[in-house]
């Protein structure tokens, strides 16, 4: 009997794979209901609410679709892989998608493949630019344009006002070493330098360290509180889960945190202001330009400021004395390009930047 | 009729696949009697006992209680109708405490702590009343087997049965534990207590039970009077044939030694006392060499330790003038050791294998089996289904039965028909004969005198004194360890026995 | 009609049948979830998640079969464990350790040729794997540390063991995960590529799929001889079943543990490098404190395979099968988050097919006593 039964079940296999062999797969079955989304957002493998890339992302699509009422929808890929990516992008298409966003810098490969192999789709890919599997090719295709963004604006915004309102002790902590995540720092001590210099202070201290890795970890944690308790007032926690840990470790010490890429200020009190990337904003303006038949393809476009690519969410920061006013001046002054930031091109490390007030310790 | 009887079953069919277990058997149990049930092994007494407990639901028939009809659907309801059993295969958990498996099931809680001390005093007192003596703290896997059953018994008790089911209650007993299991049977029957008893043992029927219902392989031969039939006809009607009670064997022609123990000692995991005390025998070829003794005096640690599978002490064993006392269980076995285990589920047999693969157990890895790491399937059917016509082992399905599913008795035929047919140099074979039939045993006897015969040597240990009697060429009495008589049959009477048995007498041993 | 309820109450059919009895009551329970969520296209979904992997083509079917790989490999580490008497709960660490040395070879020994370079990276996935089970293997047969809580703590110092040797040995930075392995110790496709591929247009769109598919085959059948046919399965699953009447019979019960453990984490680690040598476009090592699902996936593939080998191998392919249905769901309006669920519910509610193994003849047998 069971002969028969496993005998069924490789019938049913056979057949299934003579079935899709047969069958032109240039037409993968439409999906069983007419619904289409026009604009799908592929999900990094986290959650839709990550209060991270997925969500800013996603945000920013909601925002547009809804005003000018297009269908959309966003997809998760089975495992966190380029073909698995891509296989949630096909889905995607075969849904009905003409524009999709995806977030992050892991689907640049994925990018890279899909531009090709759906030349009727267009992609806008955020936080990265298309290249092959080994970095030889970077070509970013008529119907895709590659976002990324000035992080070293975003972080000097950060370190300009955290001294702006009086704290004189500062620590980063960069997740790992890569280029995003080195320009945000390298704003943050520029930052604080311009301020300080502005007030006339003599000394700010600030402690620098990669964590080497983007997850809230006990190490992590530990290293907070062991600055916290040296007397470091505000740790900027850049990339990743880190800052969770260096939350915690904040509200032990009841001292405070700057958060990164997405206004975190919901997930911690301790969290005065965070050093946004403008992912909706961004988002937003592409798809308009999409709609308006100017969709900018081929290109790689930088979120500066001059772009609301980058910014400080000051509605919801808890600042005491850096205000709005404030804050609109130097904001101002960096769209206008008046404020040249050194970036991860211009500096080999942290130490060698162009610092005069700002006394950097480097910790391994 | 009606009220007559306490239960009545009426055409109970049973079948597994592959077999009639229960033809339409019928069984008439009255108020207050002792009623045997009598029959070959596998001829479904276990099956029809199983039924009534509610273990297994036949696909045909009718249960009564007091002439009403009842459906008694497992265990619980069997219970609820006052009727409890004791099996044949112990269901104690091993690592509880005797007092802990009495009340398993129904421990009454105040509070939702339990309520041990009424408990307690309860089981002592049944237990006072029907001298059936326990130690109430110990683990299940630290008491003798005969132990183990007044325990099951007192379960019984406890619960207020009034119908009550023995499985082969003295295959694993003593003599004297067997005298007083009767003993108190009769006075729960006085009592105005139903039993029902399995047994091979005619004798105890005799001296018991007030009528026998007889099944052969499945179907109802006849219920008799036990007072006026006589055990000749009684296994007659079991059989189908006659049967032969004692053995005909001729004096022994001891040889040379073939298995030495020198001095062996076995400490005890329960007391600073040695378990086996310098021990020292030999068995010669063509000689069986019995050990007696009551049960719990050392034998299975002596076992143990000569087969390998337990520790010793100190002391040296030497199998044909080679020392094995360091060898594996494998090499003992490989230079022609083989052993009929006291315990056939905890050792004998790998229940969820097949006959055939227990049957070769011990063989797989010779070349007669086994090819390039390969087992010989073809080869194994055909050896088994050799052994099992040879030894006359019954089951459903012929050697594709899973162990588990079959009779006690056929069991403990399959590992006979292993242990006998490799041949071995030394058997030592520890109560060989538990659970069988008279026809099986009359079988198995003759087996052991022919291995002798052949010049084999056997180590026979046995708590049955009629069996001690009958086949050994000598016998050594153990007695808490110690070796306290070395006596031939022929010079000697069971109540001789029964008295260095039971340590009131003692014999400078010479070995 | 007596022959039929023969058949029903056969031990053969009883098995198999049990299995797909609970997949359909799984994928019931399924529907039911389906339904609360979103009523109006339940049925749309519930004919997706049966055409499975067909919802996207030859590709999907592919991606079945790559999905399946893994999760035969650990379903028969655990069931191989299961059938030797031994619960083996450490495959996620087993699978995540076999990956890394999988990985690790893939990428540093670039010294050796295309087939010998995969090759040496298995071998060295299934050894890892093994070591990885050889602890608690040891620790069960020789000091009775239940193997259930060694393993559990063998995933945990297997997962940061990994994790920690990723990061200072094969990372690559850029991407935070492991660095592609070079191309000679990427599994080939082994003819997969010309069935498993949709045509966009005169570019191929292929599936992940690769050999590692053929290899999990032959590995199943290869377990399915020892276990069955061979000497050394008899001793095995002899210790599993009767420890004392495996002494008694002379084997040598804790030397079969200790193996039975190593062969079953050998297993595990096979499986997790042939997940990982699936190339630059399929999956790479993550530094990430969560253990490997892969590896957990294992138990509801053997329980429904009935720790078969040739059980597993089907299991595996429905498990994946409707995995993939589930993924295609997403073109319909249910959030991924409830396709999560409802996917987890149907794997296992399916998984208590030994349960419903044992319930099902006695179901048949209460029915007739009723007629009557
Ligand atoms: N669970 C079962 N599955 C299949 N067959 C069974 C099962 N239980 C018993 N049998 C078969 O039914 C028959 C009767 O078995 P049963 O145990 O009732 O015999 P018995 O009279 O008690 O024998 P013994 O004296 O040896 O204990 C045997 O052939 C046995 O193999
Ligand atoms: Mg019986």
């Amino acid at each position: 009997m069971k002969k028969i039964l496993s005998l069924l079940l490789m019938v049913i296999m056979v057949f299934g794979l003579t079935a899709c062999g047969s069958k032109p797969a240039a037409q993968p079955t439409q999906p069983a209901q007419p619904t289409t989304y026009e604009i799908a957002m592929i999900t990094d493998i986290g959650t839709i609410d990550d209060k991270s890339f997925n969500q800013g992302t996603w945000e920013g699509i909601v925002a547009y679709a809804d005003k000018s009422k297009i269908t959309h929808k966003y997809y998760k890929p089975t495992e966190q892989s380029t073909d698995a990516y891509l296989a949630a992008i096909q889905l995607a298409v075969d849904g009905g998608a003409k524009v999709i966003v995806t977030p992050g810098f892991l689907f640049e490969e994925p990018i890279f493949k899909a531009q090709d192999l759906y030349p009727n789709v267009s992609f806008i890919l955020i936080d990265g630019n298309p290249h092959n599997a080994d970095y030889s090719v970077f070509r970013t295709a008529k119907n895709t344009v590659g976002i990324t963004f000035a992080e070293e604006q975003s972080g000097y915004l950060a370190g300009y006002a955290a001294v702006k309102d009086g704290y004189t002790k500062l620590g980063f902590m960069g997740g790992m070493a890569v280029p995003a995540v080195i320009r945000f720092g390298y704003g943050f001590v520029q930052g604080a330098d311009v301020a300080a210099k502005e007030m006339g202070l003599t000394s700010i201290d600030l402690k620098y360290h990669y964590t080497g890795g983007f997850d809230a970890t006990p190490e992590v944690q530990t290293l907070a509180a062991s600055w916290y308790a040296q007397g470091t007032e505000v740790i900027f926690g850049c990339g990743g889960a880190v800052g969770n840990s260096v939350m915690s470790a904040a509200e032990a010490a009841k001292t405070k945190v700057i958060g990164v890429d997405v206004n975190q200020s919901a997930e911690s009190d301790t969290v005065i202001t965070s050093a946004m990337k403008g992912l909706s904003a961004s988002v937003q303006s592409v798809l308009t330009e999409y709609h308006a038949n100017k969709f900018p393809g081929g290109q790689s476009l930088v979120y500066a400021a001059d772009k609301n690519g980058v910014q400080l969410p000051m509605e919801s920061s808890k600042f005491k004395k850096f205000t709005k006013a404030d804050y609109d001046v130097v904001f101002a002054a960096l769209a206008a390009g008046k404020i040249k930031i050194a970036n991860d091109k211009d500096a080999a490390d942290v130490t060698k930047l162009p610092v005069s007030i700002v006394k950097v310790t480097f910790v391994k | 009729m009606g009220m007559e009887y306490i239960i009545e079953m009426l055409n109970i069919t049973k079948s597994f696949p592959g077999i009639i277990a229960n033809d339409a058997i019928t069984l008439q149990l009255r108020k207050g009697e002792i009623h045997a049930l009598l029959g070959e092994n596998g001829a479904g007494k276990s099956t029809l006992m199983s039924v009534l407990f509610g273990l297994y639901q036949p696909e045909n028939g009718v249960i009564t209680k007091a002439g009403k009809e009842v459906s008694i659907n497992n265990p619980n309801d069997a219970n609820n109708l006052g009727i409890g059993m004791v099996h044949q295969h112990f269901k104690l958990i091993q690592n509880f405490t005797v007092l802990q498996n009495i009340i398993l099931g129904v421990e009454t809680t105040k509070n939702g702590f339990l309520k041990m001390d009424e408990a307690r005093t309860k089981v002592m007192a049944l237990s006072d009343q029907y001298g059936l003596k326990v130690d109430p703290d110990t683990l299940i896997e630290d008491i003798t087997v005969g132990m183990q059953q007044r325990v099951e018994i007192l379960k019984m008790l406890y619960r207020d049965n009034e119908i009550l089911i023995f499985d082969e209650p003295t295959a694993v007993l003593t003599p004297q534990e067997i005298e007083e299991l009767m003993k108190i049977m009769k006075e729960l029957a006085g009592e105005g207590k139903s039993i029902l008893f399995i047994t091979h043992k005619l004798n105890e029927i005799k001296s018991t039970a007030d009528r026998c219902t007889v099944l052969r392989k499945g179907k109802y031969i006849g219920t008799v009077d036990v007072q006026t039939t006589s055990k000749e006809t009684m296994s007659e009607m079991m059989v189908g044939r006659k049967i032969q009670f004692t053995i005909d064997k001729n004096p022994s022609i001891p040889n040379a030694s073939h298995f030495e123990v020198r001095s062996l000692t076995v400490s005890s995991k329960r007391s600073a006392k040695k378990a086996v005390n310098n021990v020292s025998f030999t068995v010669k070829k063509g000689e069986i060499l019995c050990i007696a003794g009551i049960d719990g005096n050392g034998q299975s640690e002596l076992v143990y330790a000569l087969t390998g599978l337990g520790p010793i002490e100190s002391g040296q064993i030497f199998l044909n003038g080679k020392e094995i006392t360091k060898m594996s269980v494998r090499d003992r076995n490989v230079l022609g050791m083989s052993h009929i285990p006291e315990d056939r589920h905890k050792d004998g047999l790998i229940l969820d294998y097949t006959l055939a693969e227990n049957l070769i157990l011990k063989k797989y890895f010779t070349p007669e089996f086994q090819d390039h790491g390969f087992i010989k399937f073809n080869a194994t059917h055909t050896y088994a289904d050799r052994l099992i016509t040879e030894f006359d082992i019954r089951s459903s399905q012929g050697s594709k039965t899973m162990a588990r599913s079959m009779s006690g008795g056929n069991q403990q035929k399959a590992i006979l028909a292993r242990e006998i047919n490799n041949d071995p140099e030394i058997l030592i074979a520890v109560q060989p004969t538990r659970g069988l039939d008279v026809g099986a045993i009359e079988y198995i006897h003759k087996q052991l005198v022919e291995q002798r015969n052949s010049g084999k040597a056997v180590l026979l240990v046995s708590l049955e004194l009629d069996e001690v009697m009958n086949v050994s060429d000598r016998i050594l009495v153990l007695f808490e360890g110690e070796i306290v008589a070395d006596l031939m049959p022929a010079e000697t009477t069971v109540q001789e026995l029964g008295l260095y048995m039971a340590g009131s007498k003692r014999k400078e041993v010479v070995l | 009609m007596k022959t039929f309820r023969k058949i029903l109450l056969g031990e053969e059919f009883n098995r198999a049948t049990a299995s797909i009895i609970a997949i359909l009551i799984g994928l019931l329970v399924g529907f039911l979830v389906l339904l609360i969520s979103n009523s109006a296209e339940a049925l749309a979904g519930f004919k997706i998640i049966l055409s499975g992997g067909f919802s996207t083509g030859a590709k999907g079917m592919g991606q079945v079969l790559y999905f399946a790989t893994p999760l035969i490999l650990t379903g028969l580490s655990v069931g191989f464990a299961f059938k030797t008497g031994l619960f083996n709960i450490g495959t996620p660490g087993q699978f995540i350790i076999g990956a890394f040395a999988a990985v690790y070879i893939g990428v540093t020994c670039t010294f050796l040729p295309a087939p010998l370079h995969w090759i040496a990276a298995l071998l060295a996935a299934t050894i890892a794997g093994g070591l990885w089970a050889l602890i608690p293997g040891i620790l069960k047969a020789y000091l009775n540390v239940h193997e259930v809580i060694s393993s559990i703590m063998m995933n945990y110092i297997g997962m940061y063991l990994a994790n920690y040797l990723t990061k200072s040995t094969i990372y690559d930075i850029r991407k935070a995960q492991s660095l592609n392995v070079a191309d000679s110790a990427v599994l080939p496709k082994g003819g997969l590529d010309y069935i498993f591929y949709n045509d966009l247009g005169g570019v191929k769109d292929l599936s992940t799929v690769n050999s590692g598919i053929w290899i999990a085959i032959v590995v199943a059948i290869l377990i399915y001889f020892i276990i069955n046919k061979t000497t050394f399965g008899y001793e095995l699953k002899a210790c599993g079943f009767n420890q004392n009447a495996s002494n008694y019979a002379g084997i040598n019960a804790k030397r079969s543990i200790v193996l039975s453990m190593v062969i079953a984490g050998m297993l595990a680690g096979l499986g997790g490098g042939l997940l990982y040598l699936s190339g630059a476009s399929g999956r790479h090592l993550k530094v990430v404190d969560m253990l490997a699902v892969e590896g957990f996936n294992g138990i509801p593939v053997a329980l429904l395979g009935l720790s078969n080998p040739i059980g597993i191998i089907f299991s595996a392919f429905i498990i994946a099968y409707i995995t993939q249905g589930g993924n295609y769901l997403q073109t319909l309006n249910f959030a991924p988050e409830v396709i999560d669920i409802i996917i987890a519910c149907i794997i296992y509610f399916s998984a208590f097919a030994l349960y419903f193994r044992k319930l099902l003849p006695f179901l048949i047998k209460k029915g007739r006593g009723d007629r009557q």
